[in-house]
């Protein structure tokens, strides 16, 4: 019965996201399918896949991870199969902390020269990073952002936190409201090859510690780093900007990509660089048909 | 006389690779940092500290250009190798590196043969990663190389 359901859901999604899927995408939409496919087996039935999925566990470890149902769970991030997670995520998301920064992200949209111009519609956070034509490369949200601004003659913001997260905490929060899903496009061959550069990036492995992003969230997500579950790939961007408790604060996708390429050990990207962009914008396609989920608070 | 020279070397090698390098040139280092071995080529004793400081800034400004430069504990490589070129100046037994962590002046000191070693390994295996990734990289996708 939970089998069939499972079954069900990943046909609906993949089916509705195959319907506005261009001959650009055609690559795209097969990874997106396998990976949803991949996160599904392994946390369709964790203690049955252990010795695949879960080698390294212990008896505690396998107590903790939950069975994931639904593919939308996966916004949740490891939320979704860590029990003990999800009890802490949802005692504090009582009475959130980014609540004042959603207020202060209206104030920036209403008050700021441009913005409304640029983004009249503030229900976009699904939409983002975009392949942008006529600039041939891809725009994060708060590269627009301060594309937008500087548009406007006015100074960029920092790209990884304070008034840019923000405001895309307004506009995450006003995507959820209209109920928004990640919507990712790929309209040329140029998108095409930032997606797959994007991809290689993804699975590259690099650093002293000579990791992938993989290695962390797609192999290895579910396994336990100290006390940590890792997140997994799918559903990574549907919750940003988040309030990360180890930031105290509100961070964009640029500012969590900087902090994994600490972790692996190399030299971070700078943030809006080609090469955060287009690895931002392979991540995303991976959650295309997941709900807008932000902003959220993470560990 | 040759203790001198290979200093000057280094220094010369160190600042003209640090100016800038094509993205052609950081390919090129990328085969040419396949032939090395790493363990050999950055052994302070068997080698000297002056060639394997030279090793090291002749391959970290490809690792950079390619976007691949190693960073540990906030200290990326390229202050290892400033800083170790420095002591080669000064011809002081220790390095002392001035970094910047979380937005904070940081100050640490290492042994020169140590800090040596370590820079030489990673601006090698920096550039020798890029290829090896180039073989590895789909092994980690789900329906492609990865298997499940």
């Amino acid at each position: 019965m939970i089998a069939k359901a499972v079954k069900a859901t990943v046909a609906v999604m993949i089916g509705g996201v195959l319907l506005n899927a261009g001959s650009f995408d055609v690559q795209a939409e097969k990874d997106r399918q396998a990976l949803v496919k991949y996160f599904m087996k392994k946390f369709s039935d964790p203690v049955k896949n252990r010795g695949q999925f879960f080698p390294y566990a212990t008896e505690e470890d396998m107590k903790n991870i939950m069975p994931v149902k639904k593919v939308e769970d996966f916004r949740l991030g490891s939320y979704a199969f860590s029990k003990v997670g999800r009890s802490q995520y949802e005692e504090i998301n009582e009475m959130p902390p980014y609540e004042d920064d959603i207020d202060a992200g209206e104030e920036l949209y209403n008050g700021t020269k441009g913005i409304k111009e640029c983004f009249p519609d503030p229900a976009i956070a699904g939409e983002y990073p975009k392949f942008d034509e006529k600039q041939g490369k891809v725009v994060t949200l708060s590269v627009a952002i301060n594309d937008c601004l500087k548009a406007h003659g006015q100074k960029p913001w920092k790209l990884t936190k304070g008034k840019i997260a923000d405001l895309e905490a307004f506009f995450a929060a006003k995507s959820k409201e209209a109920g928004k899903k990640v919507h990712i496009t790929i309209p040329s061959k140029a998108a095409a090859e930032a997606y797959e550069r994007g991809k290689k990036a993804y699975y590259a492995q690099r650093g002293y510690l000579k990791l992938s992003c993989a290695n962390c969230h797609v192999q290895g997500s579910g396994n336990r780093v100290r006390r940590e579950y890792l997140s997994p790939l799918l559903g990574a961007t549907t919750h940003f900007p988040v309030y990360r408790l180890k930031w105290q604060g509100l961070g964009t996708l640029e500012r969590r990509i900087k902090g994994c390429e600490k972790n692996q050990g190399e030299n971070p990207h700078k943030p809006g660089s080609q090469w955060v962009s287009e690895i931002l914008y392979f991540m995303a396609y991976m959650s295309n048909g997941l709900p807008v989920d932000g902003p959220d608070i993470r560990k | 006389m040759k203790r001198n020279l290979n200093i000057a070397t280094a220094l010369a090698l160190g600042v003209s690779l640090s100016i800038s390098l094509s993205a052609g040139d950081a390919q090129k280092m990328v085969d040419e940092a396949m032939k090395v071995d790493v363990a050999k080529a950055c052994d302070v004793k068997s080698n000297g500290l002056e060639t394997v400081v030279a090793t090291a800034a002749k391959f970290n400004p490809a690792a950079i250009e390619l976007g691949v430069e190693f960073k540990r504990l906030g200290i990326r490589n390229k202050e290892y190798i400033r800083g170790l070129q420095e002591a080669l100046k000064s011809k002081s037994k220790t390095v002392t590196l001035h970094y910047k962590k979380k937005g904070k002046e940081k100050t640490k000191t290492f042994p020169v043969d140590y800090a040596a070693e370590r820079a030489c390994k990673f601006a090698v295996r920096a550039l020798q990663q890029v290829r090896e990734a180039e073989k590895t990289w789909r092994l980690a996708v789900p329906g492609d190389g990865y298997k499940f």
